[in-house]
């Protein structure tokens, strides 16, 4: 310790820091023994910290560089003790209110790397725990090569960050190959870090340094591990497993090498047991129980109870169930929700008439698909989305423009201009009609504001507004009774590579390459919640259908459920080896369905958080995933041209959720993917990218031709 | 365009080969044959910038030669100017802690179209009329405007025209804030009293600015303050074109 004071003061003073130099020599005199507080003194000052921090070129390497700069002196390997103080220090600061610029930085740094032994030696470390695992009995092997891609990962990041270019490269290339086929794409990534300049620009490797890597082992081979690794030679590999690594042991029977690849995929390994235990109100909002207006356009030979029915209430079949509150379900004022309109009135009624002509799905009885097909796209479409009553369609597009069709014969029409809605009898009864101008109709309008590729399209459910992002990092809202666009969302910086509106309308969330997920409502220009802690970019964003909680899809293959109200993250699944790029929540509330470049369906269970399912099938990128209204369907489009429909009811029913599972978070997959399958239908070459269930359980698909 | 495999390897530059070759190795399979040549361009134009960077750095520090340090100093000043990465982590947690602590606010009930304030929607209107010059509009086309009078009445027919104020002209001077009558007859024209013997009946330029109403839903009984309303400083002036022209940057300056 003493030689590590008298390094530190060697230090400062070839960096002329005489002051902060002069500082230490009295404290560290004046305490003997008491190495910690005395460094934690002089970095109270601010002096001290401010002057190390002042050295260029930049704040936070130089806190490293007293720390890399140590052993090059003497040879001496840091203690850990120093990095310790370090870190103490760097609190202290903090404490002490001193405001240190790039303060990020510097944590980040701090909670990097120190020399953790000879870089030469590295090697063997690992291939002596190589040959200690695979020595290992069976049932514990499997989950102790869950450390193996960790383990790989931090120890060449630290080369490189130390700069022992050649080590770190033949470190990489001799077991780099050892690694789990689904990483590979993580190390291709790895493989052009080569220098420590490389890892600044890379947010999600730092995100990765900083975080803890999540490892769920059984007790048995936790201790079987541990005891190996506090043997002496081994000391380097357990101080990194201790920093880096977070070991969620449960008491049990190890896994299996199936259960543990059906979880593990994600950037930052799985889920601690705790992020999975919050209450989600996941059951529905009940619909409010209003007097349905007797109107007499009942075609269908009920006229003759048209009228005397006045039990119109019977007929809301959610409302009458219980009256009761359920108990997963939110609070009605939970959240603020706008007020139901007159208009929206209408649009229930309407679709409870349409509810009532819903065909019934099954096995035995599937649904039709219409599909809609968008020619001279030349690839450039991005973005689908189709109104809830399937009136309209938009297509979001490489060359920044949104196009809006109808689908149905009618038009469609936009307000008439300023001068001709003064020449207009306002007291006629027609007068929402006489406003809308006939001579523009068209089946088609075009919506010209962004200036990227919009990757992103969302109705509101009143049908008045229409969604859009893209890669300018704007969110744009456009009205589409005039078909401009009304305001332009800025927060995002980067790339917005989802939004959707949420199942009320007024609110919308959006994530974007920035990692986060912001939550707004269309009268606030700023966001109102932002949801951040993913390690990579935020690729699919959906609400709940209570609009309490929100599920993010990220590029680090993990979904996130996040509340809302105080915007934390109530549950994470992992489990997808690729960039989740579509998410359904089921009609119910109860479950998600998500779909992933590695072609897997996984199915979530939202109260337990748990992988009730998995249906495999689809070979590429899956972009479209949609219940059937009632959610006995779950309908599938990906990048293999296919549309795929798999039996939701079969799924979800027996779970076991005995306390095991519960307790330890996984349960045993069966393998029946063939039999929910119930059809898959073709397309010749075009890739789907949307589904949408009519009210009456149409399903209709969306996708541009590509001629290849 | 349709994606294509790689060029052949025997006729392509060195530099194109090299180019195809990161790419194999970052796992890009499919790509357009145009991405090499996007690539190399990115590549060279970066490299230039760097290395004219550098050797400014070397000079300035009085080295020979541009050596590594030059080099690495360039890089970094020109990444924190051209490429921008994500905030990091905790600052986005930080942000996110601040931002989730206030509560949702509530909604107000019937309150239109939920929108921003004005200032931050694209709602305005981007475009000023031009003034109406020989416009044949219904009425005769003689107009006055007068100038902005605070506390200005003047009530208009439901018919957009800005009627002739020789008819039924009431000269009234507002600086002495003498009352206009509101009734629902034609309507009642201020002109400021300088002017408003002399001249009545000159055309003037009628210039409007900022038709903002609509009149049409103005009843008759409804106070309008029309605002930005130049009048013609002379009216004889008129006849000559040099002086409408002025009249009209007039009008752009006084907006």
């Amino acid at each position: 310790d003493r030689q590590t004071l008298v390094a530190v003061l060697q230090f400062l003073r070839r960096s002329n820091l005489r002051e902060s130099e002069e500082i230490l020599r009295r404290e560290a005199r004046l305490l003997g023994d008491d190495l910690g507080s005395s460094v934690a003194t002089v970095a109270s000052s601010s002096s001290g910290v401010a002057a190390v921090a002042a050295v260029p070129p930049g704040k936070g390497e130089v806190l490293l560089g007293i720390a890399g700069s140590l052993p090059g002196e003497g040879g001496r390997p840091l203690p850990a003790q120093f990095y310790k103080l370090l870190l103490y220090a760097h609190a202290f600061a903090v404490g002490g209110g001193v405001v240190v610029e790039d303060q990020p930085d510097v944590s980040a740094v701090l909670s990097a790397y120190n020399q953790q032994g000879d870089p030469a030696l590295y090697e063997e470390y690992y291939s002596g725990l190589k040959h200690f695992i695979e020595c290992s009995l069976d049932c514990h092997r499997a989950e102790l090569s869950q450390l193996f891609y960790p383990l790989f990962v931090h120890m060449y990041l630290e080369l490189v960050y130390n700069q022992h270019e050649s080590e770190a490269k033949s470190f990489f290339e001799r077991f780099h190959g050892d690694q789990e086929c689904y990483y590979q794409d993580d190390l291709r990534v790895l493989s052009s870090l080569t220098k420590k300049e490389h890892m600044k620009g890379n947010e999600t490797m730092l995100d990765f340094r900083t975080s803890k890597f999540v490892l769920r082992i059984s007790r048995d081979s936790y201790q079987l591990l541990k005891r190996h690794l506090q043997e002496k030679q081994n000391n380097q590999i357990w101080n990194i497993v201790q920093e880096h690594l977070y070991i969620d042991i449960f008491d049990g029977m190890p896994r299996s090498k199936q259960q543990i690849d059906a979880m593990v995929g994600s950037l930052a390994g799985e889920a601690k047991r705790e992020a999975n235990k919050a209450k989600v109100f996941f059951g529905l909002l009940k619909e409010p129980e209003f007097d349905v207006p007797l109107d007499d356009e009942d075609e269908e030979g009920e006229n003759e109870e048209g009228k005397p029915k006045k039990k119109k209430p019977k007929k809301d079949s959610v409302g009458s169930k219980s009256k009761k509150q359920d108990p997963n379900a939110p609070p009605q004022n939970r959240i603020p929700l706008p007020e139901l309109k007159d208009s929206d009135k209408l649009d229930k009624v309407m679709n409870m008439k349409e509810a009532a002509r819903r065909v019934r799905l099954g096995p035995e009885c599937l649904p039709s698909i219409c599909f809609y097909t968008f020619l001279n796209a030349y690839q450039g479409l991005t973005a689908v989305d189709i109104t809830d009553d399937s009136s309209m369609i938009v297509g979001g597009f490489a060359d920044s423009t949104v196009r809006v069709w109808s689908v149905t014969p009618k038009k469609l029409r936009s307000v008439k201009t300023a001068a001709d809605l003064s020449l207009i009898d306002k007291e006629s009864d027609d007068v929402l009609e006489r406003i809308m101008d006939e001579k523009t109709a068209s089946e088609l309008k075009i919506l010209y504001g962004h200036s990227g590729p919009v990757y992103g399209t969302s109705f509101s459910p009143d049908r008045n507004y229409l969604l859009s992002c893209s890669e300018d990092g704007t969110v744009r809202l456009w009205s589409l009774q005039t078909f401009t666009c009304l305001v332009g969302y800025k927060g995002h910086n980067y790339p917005v590579w989802d939004t959707q509106f949420s199942p009320y309308g007024y609110y919308f969330v959006s994530g974007g390459h920035d990692r986060v997920a912001r939550l707004w409502a269309t009268d606030h220009y700023q966001p109102l919640r932002i949801f951040a802690g993913h390690l990579a970019d935020v690729t699919c964003t959906r609400f709940h259908p209570n609009s309490n909680y929100i599920a993010t899809g990220s590029a680090d293959r993990t979904i996130r459920l996040w509340d809302v109200l105080n915007g934390n993250c109530v549950r994470i699944f992992t489990g997808h080896k690729g960039p989740i790029h579509s998410l359904a929540f089921s009609p119910n509330g109860r479950f998600l369905a998500t779909g992933a470049t590695d072609g897997r369906v996984l199915l979530w269970d939202i109260g337990h958080g748990l992988m009730v399912g998995e249906l495999k099938g689809h070979t590429d990128t899956i972009y479209a995933l949609r219940f059937s209204r009632d959610g006995e369907i779950l309908a599938s489009g990906s990048m293999d041209n296919t549309v795929r429909l798999w039996d939701a009811v079969k799924a979800f029913e027996d779970l076991e959720t005995d306390d095991f599972t519960t307790a330890t978070g996984h349960i045993n997959l069966p393998e029946n993917s063939q039999d929910l399958l119930l059809g898959t239908y073709m397309t010749k070459s075009t890739p789907v990218i949307h589904l949408h269930f009519t009210r009456r359980n149409l399903l209709l698909a969306a996708g541009a031709y590509s001629s290849q | 365009m349709e994606p294509a495999k790689m060029a052949s390897p025997k006729s392509a530059p060195k530099d194109a080969q090299v180019m195809a070759q990161i790419l194999k190795d970052m796992g890009i399979t499919e790509y357009e044959p145009r991405v090499i040549n996007q690539m190399l361009e990115f590549a060279y134009r970066y490299v230039t910038t760097i290395l004219e960077d550098a050797k400014i750095y070397s000079s300035h520090a009085k080295k020979s030669s541009v050596d590594a340090e030059d080099v690495r100093l360039a890089i970094q000043c020109r990444t924190d100017q051209s490429f921008t990465s994500p905030p990091p982590r905790d600052f986005l947690l930080d942000i996110a802690r601040q931002k989730n602590q206030t509560p949702l606010p509530l909604i107000k009930p019937y309150s239109g179209p939920r929108l921003p304030p004005d200032r931050y929607c694209l709602t305005a209107p981007n475009y000023r009329l031009k003034s109406l010059q020989k416009k044949v509009s219904s009425s005769a086309g003689r107009i006055t405007v007068p100038r902005l009078s605070v506390g200005a009445v003047s009530s208009r027919p439901s018919t957009p025209t800005l009627g002739t104020p020789s008819a039924q002209t009431v000269a009234v001077s507002t600086k002495v804030g003498t009352p206009v009558s509101l009734t629902g007859q034609r309507f009642t024209v201020q002109i400021p009293s300088s002017q408003a013997a002399v001249k009545a009946a000159t055309p003037t330029t009628p210039t409007v600015q900022n038709v903002l109403i609509n009149p049409s839903l103005i009843g008759p009984k409804n106070i309008l303050i029309t605002t930005n309303m130049v009048s013609s400083q002379n009216p004889a002036t008129e006849a000559n074109p040099l002086k409408r022209k002025h009249d009209d940057d007039d009008d752009y300056d006084t907006l």
